[in-house]
């Protein structure tokens, strides 16, 4: 062995042993970033893959009717699911395929159990099984290996179509929600909650219905399987709604109307809760789930709008039932007493434009006081009134009376009356109010809107001599005490009430034909036209179409000496508020007062 | 025979190392420490029965047969095609009932024994003719084993055998040829040779723009060896192998769990085990008085010292993300007969250096 090789040889195991100690350093630079600088992160990383949590809906609360009918509540639904922890094997596919031959064909589960666990999610191959699909599975379900039955709530509501649109529905949920209740509801997370109440109280009272969702923490593996539950966080269920609708009432309402369309409003005068509110036509509220988009737009394009709400939504001229609203104002501002009289030829004539307005009564009703002009619904002596109204004081009094502001603490949607003031015209006409506006705002029509809902506070606050609260459904805590602005006698009052008892009882009277019996009811009809007419010949001409015929309207309260309900009626085209409106006030107000 | 303080630390160190490898692939494979015990029996027994056979024949006849060697492992790397079992979608096993043998990994061995006989024929005075066959020897065994295919056993093994040749002395010129033919032939390689498997591997390691699935394992990796931090979950609690998010944790990527477990410090222990294995065989090797004329079990210890050490090097640079992942085997971590059994053959040549066990 002579050195020179032997030199070599160990040069270049030096050499090498250099290479390997430089990748050696390279190896512990790279674990110190790893572990040191990086491993935090890292384990996070870890953390995050392997622990995975998922959410615990809470059954959502009941909605119950006064009466104690459970309006809507969720009930248990069952649907077979492909099991993850377990593989389906072809003999399970086959026998689900077998058992449910009807409803599953072996290739569509084969397709739905593939993507399961391509994907590692669970697919659902049947839903809401029946009883006896539910035990046929139960009974087989050793042999049905990879297939388990997922429990699930499905919201059910009352068959009867008079509710649907006080409990509104369920909807998935959109951007327009997520504002509305980020705005109402603290803390409100948009990702928990996919259904959501759309319309009505299940869209007011949402926190409190869906309750408090529950969070399920466990740990999985790299398939995506669970490995063992690490921790819950309970869930609360959803509160209990009850309600002040009266059902009873509010199912016969909705029949009396039925086939019409037109809306009830009743208030309880004892705590200006809402007994009835029904809006026809309707559809039952079970029908919207599961709607296939078409059939939706069926039901959004009908030409008789049932999703519309007509009862806080329908803005209808109140026409001749805002003649006691107005008498209060007339009284308070001196504008005319229980004993001037005027004469009622059938016309008003407005000498500052020369125009001539025609009355409904051919010839007139004579020589003609307040109590006349209410009972038998005079409008030449209201148009006669009209003229003297102050324009501020006016919009004052209507401001007094709710125009244009809330209606109702939980009624969603609902839309204010309008308030008729120089500002509104401006802005519809760009022009101020002037003196003939006046004379149609004097018989509840030309700008005068007010929706069902209004209608029937304003008779309340008329049956409780001017004292009124906001309306509610489920929520009547700190209510506010409203007055009509007035300065009115206990005499004044008792004549204004006279007057309406003797609508209906007086055989002058325009109710007298409802036949009201012992109800002690008082009330007022109107008709509002939807168009402008001339003369009587003209309107026979325009009755051929019954989508411009007149709008009935009733509105009343009862019993007249101790007032508990107001109601209001309003038929669209339905022509005679007192004959056609009234008997269905009547027939609602004996139910509710019964049941009290 | 005499055994001093560097022999303690030499077994030391290598007791330590079959230690950790064996703790880890017991944390990996099961929880049964009933297991454990018999897993750890079987490695050291092994190794000392294997080792000891190589220590007791006489190296020379080891090496007088080393063209016979050669061949016979080439036949039986390409009898892997016929009777072999397919795994991962390539043939590289051949089963003998009690264990699945890769005959690819022991060319390593093979090759080393019949270049040393060949070199030892002409003291070890390399031609250009010499140079050049034995260069060719080295491509053309080769071959069967990139075919198989199994490009990263393959190109260790060419590796290795290019180490071989640099220790045993070949002239400089041939290292620089084939550095720079490497370089002039990559892009010809890269476009005909490899196939879309291997070069998902080569893109994902040079880019973040690989596939999900290409970048998984690596990225795991890492997970796992991050998650230790700087004193590991420790024993028993890799939440990686746990969840099985680490694929091959049993094989490739064994020193990731590892890692997770004993943290930052149980990896330096390691690698400071494995410098001292490295430095202090060497250094009883090559102490000067100790080498006789014939320099064969010299030149076979060195470079089984490099194999085991480099090859340690090579899975960890793999595991942690610096290279591109090759099917390497991590010595005495990864569960497998034919590594424990090709390592211990190593070991056996290793010591059985003349001397090696002489002061």
């Amino acid at each position: 062995m002579n050195n020179a090789s032997l030199n070599s040889f160990k040069k270049r195991t030096y050499f090498v042993l250099f290479i390997f100690f430089g990748l050696l350093v390279l190896l512990i630079g790279r674990f110190f970033y790893l572990q040191i600088i990086k491993g935090p992160e890292l384990r996070d990383q870890r953390e995050q893959n392997i622990n995975a949590s998922e959410l615990i809906y809470p059954k959502r609360g009941r909605i119950i009717s006064k009466d104690g009918t459970v309006l809507a509540e969720d009930i248990k639904t069952f649907s077979i699911v492909v099991d993850l922890e377990q593989k389906p094997d072809y003999e399970s596919m086959y026998l689900l395929s077998e058992i449910f031959s009807e409803d599953l064909l072996f290739d569509d589960i084969e397709k739905k159990v593939l993507s399961s666990l391509r994907f590692s999610f669970q697919e659902t191959l049947l839903t809401n099984l029946s009883q006896e699909d539910l035990s046929k599975f139960l009974v087989r379900s050793s042999d049905l290996s990879g297939f388990s039955i997922k429990e699930d709530y499905k919201r059910n509501y009352d068959y009867h179509p008079s509710i649907f649109h006080i409990l509104g529905h369920l909807g998935f949920i959109n951007e327009l929600d997520s504002k509305y209740f980020s705005e109402r509801i603290p803390d409100y997370d948009e990702n928990i909650w996919q259904k959501v109440g759309k319309s009505g109280l299940e869209r007011v009272y949402e926190y409190k219905l869906r309750g408090t969702h529950g969070k399920r923490y466990f740990q999985r593996n790299a398939r995506g399987n669970r490995k063992q539950i690490t921790g819950v966080d309970n869930f609360k269920e959803g509160e209990e709604l009850i309600t002040s609708i009266r059902y009873s009432a509010q199912k016969l309402a909705f029949d009396l109307l039925d086939g019409k369309q037109g809306a009830v409003v009743a208030i309880d005068l004892s705590d200006f809760s809402i007994p009835v509110a029904v809006s026809v036509p309707s559809i039952s509220a079970n029908d919207l789930s599961g709607i296939s988009s078409k059939n939706y737009a069926e039901l959004l394009n009908d030409v008789q709008r049932p999703l519309f709400n007509r009862a806080f939504m329908g803005l209808y001229p109140p026409g001749s039932t805002v003649k006691p609203l107005l008498t209060i104002f007339s009284l308070s501002e001196g504008y005319t007493n229980w004993t001037e009289t005027i004469l009622d030829d059938g016309f008003f004539r407005f000498e500052e434009e020369q125009r001539v307005f025609n009355a409904w009564k051919e010839g007139g009703h004579g020589l003609t006081d307040l109590e006349k002009a209410l009972v038998e619904s005079s409008n030449p002596f209201f148009m006669n009134l009209a003229t003297k109204f102050d324009k501020a004081k006016f919009v004052k009094f209507m401001q007094s009376a709710s125009f244009g502001s809330l209606l109702c603490t939980d009624c969603y949607p609902h839309q204010y009356s309008p308030l008729i003031n120089d500002s509104w015209k401006q802005k519809n006409f760009g022009k101020d109010l002037y003196k003939g506006d006046f004379i149609n705002l004097g018989v509840g029509q030309g700008y005068m809107l007010t929706t069902p809902l209004h209608l029937a506070l304003l008779t309340s606050a008329i049956a409780k001599k001017g004292k009124y609260q906001i309306p509610y459904i489920v929520n009547g805590s700190n209510q506010q005490e409203l007055f009509l602005e007035n300065n009115l006698t206990d005499y004044d009052w008792e004549k204004l009430h006279e007057s309406l008892i003797n609508v209906v009882y007086s055989p002058n009277g325009t109710g007298f034909r409802i036949n009201a019996g012992n109800l002690k009811m008082a009330g007022k009809s109107g008709t509002s036209q939807i168009i402008d007419i001339k003369s009587k010949e003209e309107y026979d001409e325009v009755r051929q179409n019954p989508l411009l015929r007149d709008h009935a309207i009733f509105i009343g309260f009862a019993p007249y000496d101790d007032p508990q309900f107001a109601i209001a009626v309003i038929i669209e085209n339905g022509e005679s508020g007192g004959s056609v409106a009234g008997p269905i006030a009547k027939e609602v107000l004996e139910l509710l007062i019964d049941a009290n | 025979m005499q055994i001093n303080l560097t022999h303690s630390v030499i077994l030391f160190s290598l007791v330590g190392i079959i230690l950790a490898g064996s703790m880890t692939i017991f944390s990996v494979t099961s929880i049964d420490l009933n297991y454990f015990f018999r897993f750890l029996m079987i490695t050291l027994i092994s190794i000392c029965f294997v080792a000891t056979i190589f220590y007791l024949i006489n190296i020379n006849r080891i090496l007088s047969a080393g063209w016979i060697i050669l061949v016979a492992n080439i036949l039986l790397v390409m009898s892997v095609e016929i009777f072999g079992q397919e795994i991962n979608g390539s043939r590289r096993w051949l089963d003998f009932g009690f264990l699945s043998l890769q005959p690819s990994e022991f060319m390593k061995i093979s090759y080393a024994i019949f270049t040393i006989q060949y070199l030892r024929f002409y003291s070890f005075k390399f031609s250009m003719f010499r140079s050049i066959f034995l260069l060719g020897v080295l491509f053309l065994t080769a071959v069967p084993i990139i075919i198989q295919p199994d490009l990263g056993t393959g190109v260790v093994y060419i590796a290795f055998g290019v180490l071989l040749l640099f220790i045993c002395g070949m002239d400089k010129k041939y290292f620089y040829g084939l550095f720079i033919s490497l370089v002039v032939m990559s892009p010809v390689l890269y476009n005909f040779v490899l196939t879309g498997y291997q070069k998902g591997r080569i893109i994902n390691w040079f880019s973040s723009e690989g596939s999900v699935s290409e970048r998984w394992n690596i990225l795991q990796s890492e997970i796992s060896i991050g998650s230790g931090q700087l004193f590991g979950e420790g024993f028993l609690a890799s939440k990686q192998n746990e969840f099985n998010f680490l694929p091959e944790a049993d094989t490739d990527f064994i020193f990731s769990i590892y890692a997770e477990q004993f943290g930052f410090v149980g990896v330096l222990a390691i690698f400071i085990l494995l410098a001292l294995f490295l430095l202090l065989t060497l250094r009883v090797l090559l102490r000067h008085n100790s080498l006789s004329n014939d320099l064969s079990p010299y030149y076979l210890g060195t470079y089984f010292i490099y194999v085991i050490g480099f090859s340690f090097l090579i899975n960890i640079l793999m595991v942690s993300g610096l290279i591109p992942v090759v099917g390497l085997p991590l010595p005495f971590f990864t569960k497998g007969g034919s590594s424990l059994l090709c390592f211990s053959i190593m070991l056996g040549f290793i010591f059985s250096a003349r001397g090696f066990l002489r002061v």
